[in-house]
């Protein structure tokens, strides 16, 4: 499959700002990509995944990259805090009326099966990697493609679930590597304020192999439709 | 390979859109795939079944729902362990277990409760789990799941339990004795007991026996023997060293279980049992 083709098309087909991200969580050192280095500095996933989008940024981040260790340890990448596991931060900002629908809330995110060294990023075009995921930050009509080139290849409808907390992360990635299907999010409260993600912006995140299929319907879409 | 898919927190009809969306995406249409649901969630995951081609199995899993979808046509392995005797269940269920791959499901029927709790420990043993249980008709069953054996990690373990094989018998009075004595002072310590009859032992378990042993400094051991199994102590008899007496499931002492080798092997193998041999 070539990702810069296909990368090239999606922001072309859609109009993207920036470029789709291709994430990949690496097991180990050996299985990062050659050539990659760390991110140039400490932050957030979802601040590297904007970085790539938006200044074309490439490079992994281990745990001592990850600032928001909530991020990473959904993504596998170290523990889940204690206090986010618990669903006790989130009760204690005032996401929830309960601890107990905190906590109900926090069980329920996308957390990955697996343990990983660290994540990696790049815009899709130039990623020189197998991505598990590829997250595209959007307009809501730009998503409104994205789902539609989806089901034009089999049908039936889409699912996509969120909770407005770990999103970029948990969500856009986790949940859809697990699945294997796509998933659309809304953001966090991390992810709007401090990664510039737009008030006109959402997040999917979508496995490699539907792509193709999804480039070819989205050709369709733009003879057909204009 | 089982794929497990966790998507606790999503209702339903979403459950059943978001399953439809992960059959489609399957590289292989043969494999099983099982999701973990919030209760309710499994309403409207028969019709994605069907659409698909695939049998539901629901059954509760701790607080959740599992729902398995199986391509229909593929049916759990089983295997029929009636009339045959220890060790013979446990390796042939072992052998079938060994073979299957992480996730699948194998059914076990066998005659007595007895020869199914040496199974249930063994597959235990074996780092995979028992995930049903009971009486059909006029057998029992048990459904094993096949997992990974997780690494072994070293740990300081309080020994509260102490095992006690016995394989003497009433032929040598002392040992018989010190087997009950013994095991009153772990209860009196608060320690689990675990008697473990075989070899010469298991003719302590046949009915009469120990009341032919009488010392005159100590109680007659049946009567000794009796305390300690109403104590609370758990007395097994190897289930091979009793056929090879002629000793039966009714000539047993009451409160008395056969067992198979994995039941005494587990309980030999397991660190936080203390050992004493009679």
């Amino acid at each position: 499959m070539s990702y810069e083709k296909i990368g090239q098309e999606l922001k072309e087909l859609l109009g993207l700002r920036g470029s789709p991200v291709a994430v990949k969580l690496a097991k180990t050192g050996a299985d990062l990509p050659a050539g990659y280095q760390k991110v140039p500095e400490k932050s957030r996933h979802c601040q590297f995944v904007q970085n790539a989008r938006l200044t074309g940024t490439k490079g992994y981040a281990t745990l001592d990259e990850h600032m928001c260790k909530g991020g990473a340890g959904v993504m596998g990448i170290g523990p889940i805090p204690e206090h986010l596991s618990t669903g006790s931060t989130f009760h204690k900002l005032g996401n929830f009326r309960t601890a107990e629908g905190a906590l109900d809330t926090v069980s329920a995110i996308p957390k990955s099966t697996e343990s990983y060294y660290a994540s990696v990023y790049s815009p899709l075009e130039s990623a020189e990697f197998e991505p598990d995921v590829v997250v595209v930050i959007a307009t809501p009509k730009q998503a409104l493609r994205l789902s539609q080139a989806y089901l034009h290849e089999l049908g039936g409808r889409i699912s996509s679930d969120y909770s407005g907390i770990q999103s970029l992360c948990a969500d856009a990635v986790v949940a859809v590597i697990e699945r294997g299907v796509p998933n659309m999010t809304l953001g966090c409260n991390g992810s709007r304020k401090n990664t510039g993600i737009a008030d006109e912006e959402v997040i999917l995140g979508i496995p490699p192999r539907n792509l193709p299929a999804i480039i070819e319907a989205l050709k369709i879409f733009s003879e057909k439709w204009g | 390979m089982v794929k497990t898919i966790n998507v606790q927190g999503i209702r339903a009809p979403n459950s059943g859109i978001l399953a439809d969306n992960v059959i489609k995406n399957m590289d292989n249409s043969d494999e099983e795939i099982r999701f973990l649901l919030s209760p309710g969630a499994e309403v409207g995951m028969e019709a994605v079944a069907r659409k698909h081609g695939y049998t539901l199995e629901t059954s509760k899993s701790g607080d959740l729902i599992e729902a398995r979808l199986m391509p229909t046509g593929k049916t759990m392995q089983e295997i029929d362990v009636r009339g045959d005797f220890c060790p013979g269940p446990v390796i042939a269920v072992g052998n079938i277990i060994a073979a299957l791959p992480v996730g699948e499901r194998l059914k076990v029927k066998a005659a007595g409760s007895d020869t199914l709790e040496d199974i249930v420990m063994a597959v235990k043993s074996s780092g995979s789990g028992v995930v049903d249980q009971g009486v059909e008709g006029d057998h029992h069953y048990l459904i094993a799941e096949k997992a990974e054996k997780p690494e072994a990690v070293s740990a300081i373990v309080n020994r509260d339990s102490v095992v006690i094989a016995q394989s003497s018998g009433i032929g040598n009075a002392e040992r018989a004795y010190a087997t009950f004595l013994f095991s009153k002072v772990g209860l009196s310590m608060g320690k689990k007991v675990t008697i473990f009859l075989l070899m010469d032992g298991a003719g302590l378990a046949k009915k009469g026996n120990a009341a032919c042993v009488k010392h005159p400094e100590f109680e007659r051991l049946d009567v000794l023997m009796d305390e300690v199994i109403k104590a609370g102590a758990k007395v097994y008899v190897c289930e091979l060293s009793a056929k090879f007496r002629g000793i039966g499931p009714r000539d047993l002492v009451e409160g008395v279980r056969l067992a198979g080798a994995a039941t005494y092997l587990e309980l030999m193998s397991n660190p936080a049992n203390a050992v004493v041999n009679f």
